[in-house]
């Protein structure tokens, strides 16, 4: 009964024309429907040059959205609070085609090829010499990757003035002439291993303490691929294509594995939900599907007016849509009269009610189970083993930390009022 | 059941019906067809906004705002044979502004190239097969889309008995009909974007691009209307010919590494569900 039980996902997309929206993804999927769907930009206000052109979390927990727009502006999108910062990245030409964050610094890539670091009081710019296709950063914030057309895979340390590791082509084909090259999306597996795709038609695996050839090359006869994501496995990389095509991409067998249907055009960017077991894809024909990773049938399809460009999904935490949050009134007068908490719409009310009776535990016992859960959820592979089981534990478990966490808030605010009242 | 007594029955509806004044719509698989999620007829205000919005800063909206006269360039596949030189020559005098070229065995991305230096908003480049036009791609320039269609049933003025000499040099109205998913809006704007926005009402000449189970239809005709100015009579130019969509491209021709807006190519029996489901 719990297992079927609905749970609920974020989407956040970026599009074309500069709209932004957020997206509340039920896996009932009988309770998706529009209302679920809100614009976090006001359309009217929209210019020409508004296209988000990139989009990144901006720290661990999911709370902040980079978006980087054709204007060169980098906005910080707070998941709870709204729009907080701006910066503009004039250092090149072109679109921003690469955003991260890590604690103070700021990091954005532009297609002519600068990346620009903005720290606490000064900011410093790198030449990665040549086009750039896309730039990411490696969750730490000490290396980020970088590639474009002609212009093959360099991994950059972020005090550094050279590159760490320059990939090297594959040598010349049967009739000795050179490859083209072109990165068009890269995506970090883990520390030192790097994925990268290509319009060219090859997604290849780099190993940075190996080589600097890639460990292993996988021709997609001709198909020019635009994104690509981590996959569900280490070794497993998901790539959408120019033409619609949105496969899974196996380095171990060297070939493409699954194919995800239903894409009527151009994949612009793809997510996954590693804990659900679900693939994001945005599509140039403006629609954003959902699809199985096992039965790899489309199980959520959504029209979004125009084009799409960029999508991220919230798997660390939730966001309750703008309207919710209105009907139960102003956050903030609440707080100070009677400490309602925000997300308090999330759960079924008996598992509520039963957690409200176990409020007192000491602080020892709290902190061990929690951390036993943040590092189940860093394992990847283990997602799809599970028995039915350890799956209602886990959601147990996760449904008591979102508990406890609504509890401490709450529990913030009464005493933040207090303090005001006194 | 007789077969008799049926037949019977159906002559007397059909009394009723003609006694009765209104009369039924008959079905068709048109007034049938599959709703369409993209459609703009009866969306929240929101969706709405959006799509104007999204229609306002696409890459033809600068033709909506008059900002610039179209300037077309008429091409061919290499060593095009008489009919699809006709063709050529007809829709040079039906688009304004206009010129037709041979290739000269020039790459596709080439003549974008030229073309864009050559401030020309618009490519179109007419393919053969086996001497009958078959191929119609049609590049908005400087920076897409791109859309490639299927051309069938051709005629050309001879072919349809008349004189290419009865059109006139005046700029046509154009009339699009039936464009309404969000696809069949921008291939619309695309084949509107061709002709001068300004028309010539004196010529009376008319270009329709009619768009039917997602075959475009065109057609040429010169109105007049009758004395009381009720109705007009109609007198075909030519030439006529049907267009279907392959594929619409974002950006210039590439159609190796180009990025769909929709393609049909490899997804038939995914996408063609229904009979009653079109895409335009």
């Amino acid at each position: 009964m719990i297992l079927t039980e609905d749970k609920e996902l974020d989407f956040f997309v970026g599009t074309r024309i500069g709209s932004f929206k957020h997206i509340k993804y039920h896996t009932d999927t009988s309770k998706n429907n529009k209302k679920c769907i809100e614009n976090l930009v006001n359309i009217k206000t929209l210019q020409k040059d508004d296209t988000i052109t990139c989009m990144e979390w901006g720290n661990a927990e999911q709370t902040e959205i980079l978006l980087g727009k054709r204007t060169k502006e980098v906005q910080i999108y707070d998941t709870t609070y709204g729009f907080s910062k701006s910066y503009t990245a004039d250092i090149g030409n072109g679109d921003i085609v690469g955003l991260g964050k890590h604690k103070r610094k700021v990091f954005a890539a532009v297609a002519s090829g600068i990346v620009n670091i903005w720290r606490k009081k000064d900011s410093e710019t790198i030449d990665v010499g040549g086009k750039l296709d896309r730039m990411r950063l490696w969750r730490d914030g000490t290396m980020f990757a970088t590639g474009g057309e002609e212009n093959d895979l360099k991994v950059w340390k972020v005090d550094e003035k050279t590159a760490v590791f320059v990939a090297k082509n594959l040598p010349h084909d049967w009739l000795q002439l050179r490859r083209p090259v072109w990165v068009t999306d890269l995506t970090f597996i883990d520390e030192n291993l790097l994925a990268v795709c290509s319009r060219h038609g090859y997604v290849r695996l780099y190993d940075t303490r190996a080589q600097r050839r890639p460990v292993s090359n996988v021709d997609t006869q001709n198909l020019a691929a635009t994104c690509i994501s981590t996959g569900f496995d280490e070794r497993q990389v998901l790539v959408g294509f120019g033409r619609g095509q949105l496969h899974q991409v196996d380095f171990r067998q060297n070939r493409l594995d699954k194919g995800y249907k239903g894409a009527a055009g151009a994949i612009t960017s793809v997510a996954v939900s590693e804990k659900h077991g679900l693939i994001v894809s945005t599509c140039l024909d403006r629609h954003l599907r959902v699809h199985d990773r096992d039965s790899k049938s489309c199980v959520y399809k959504q029209y979004l007016t125009s084009k799409l460009s960029h999508v991220l999904v919230q798997t660390e935490c939730t966001t309750s849509l703008k309207a919710d949050v209105k009907e139960e009134g102003d956050p903030q007068e609440t707080a100070s009269q009677e400490p309602v908490a925000v997300e308090s719409r999330v759960e079924d009310s008996d598992l509520d009610e039963v957690f409200e009776n176990m409020e007192v535990v000491s602080e020892k016992r709290r902190k061990r189970p929690l951390e036993a859960i943040e590092v189940e959820s860093v394992k990847p592979s283990t997602e799809g083993t599970t028995d039915p089981e350890d799956a209602i534990v886990k959601l147990l478990r996760s449904t008591e930390k979102e508990k406890r966490r609504r509890e401490k808030k709450r529990r913030e605010k009464k005493a933040k009022s207090v303090f005001h009242n006194a | 059941m007789a077969r008799g007594k049926d037949k019977k029955k159906r002559k007397l509806e059909k009394k009723e019906e003609t006694e009765d004044a209104p009369k039924k719509v008959p079905h068709t698989l048109e007034s049938l067809r599959e709703k369409d999620e993209t459609m703009l007829a009866n969306v929240e205000e929101e969706e709405k906004e959006e799509a104007q919005k999204d229609m306002e800063l696409d890459e033809l909206s600068s033709y909506f705002e008059n900002a610039y006269e179209p300037k077309v360039l008429i091409t061919y596949s290499d060593n095009p044979h008489t009919k699809t030189r006709i063709f050529g020559k007809e829709l040079t005098r039906i688009i304004p502004n206009s010129m037709s070229r041979y290739r000269q065995r020039s790459s596709v991305k080439r003549i974008v190239q030229s073309a864009i230096r050559e401030q020309v908003t618009d490519v179109i480049i007419v393919n053969e097969n086996q001497k009958q036009p078959n191929g119609f791609l049609l590049i908005h320039l400087p920076n897409g889309p791109t859309a490639h269609f299927r051309l069938s049933s051709c005629k050309i003025t001879p072919e349809l008995r008349k004189d290419y000499k009865e059109i006139t040099n005046h700029r046509p109205e154009v009339i699009l009909n039936n464009f309404s998913t969000r696809l069949g809006l921008t291939v619309g704007r695309m084949l509107g974007a061709l002709f001068h926005y300004e028309p010539q009402f004196r010529g009376r000449r008319a270009v329709t691009f009619h768009n039917q189970r997602d075959y475009i239809f065109f057609r040429h005709h010169r109105y007049e209307f009758t004395p009381d100015g009720k109705r007009a009579k109609l007198r075909e130019l030519g030439p006529r010919f049907t267009l279907k969509l392959i594929s619409l491209q974002q950006g210039t021709f590439d159609s190796k590494r180009g990025d769909y807006e929709w393609i049909i190519a490899g997804r038939r029996h995914q996408m063609e569900t229904s009979r009653r489901r079109f895409f335009l």
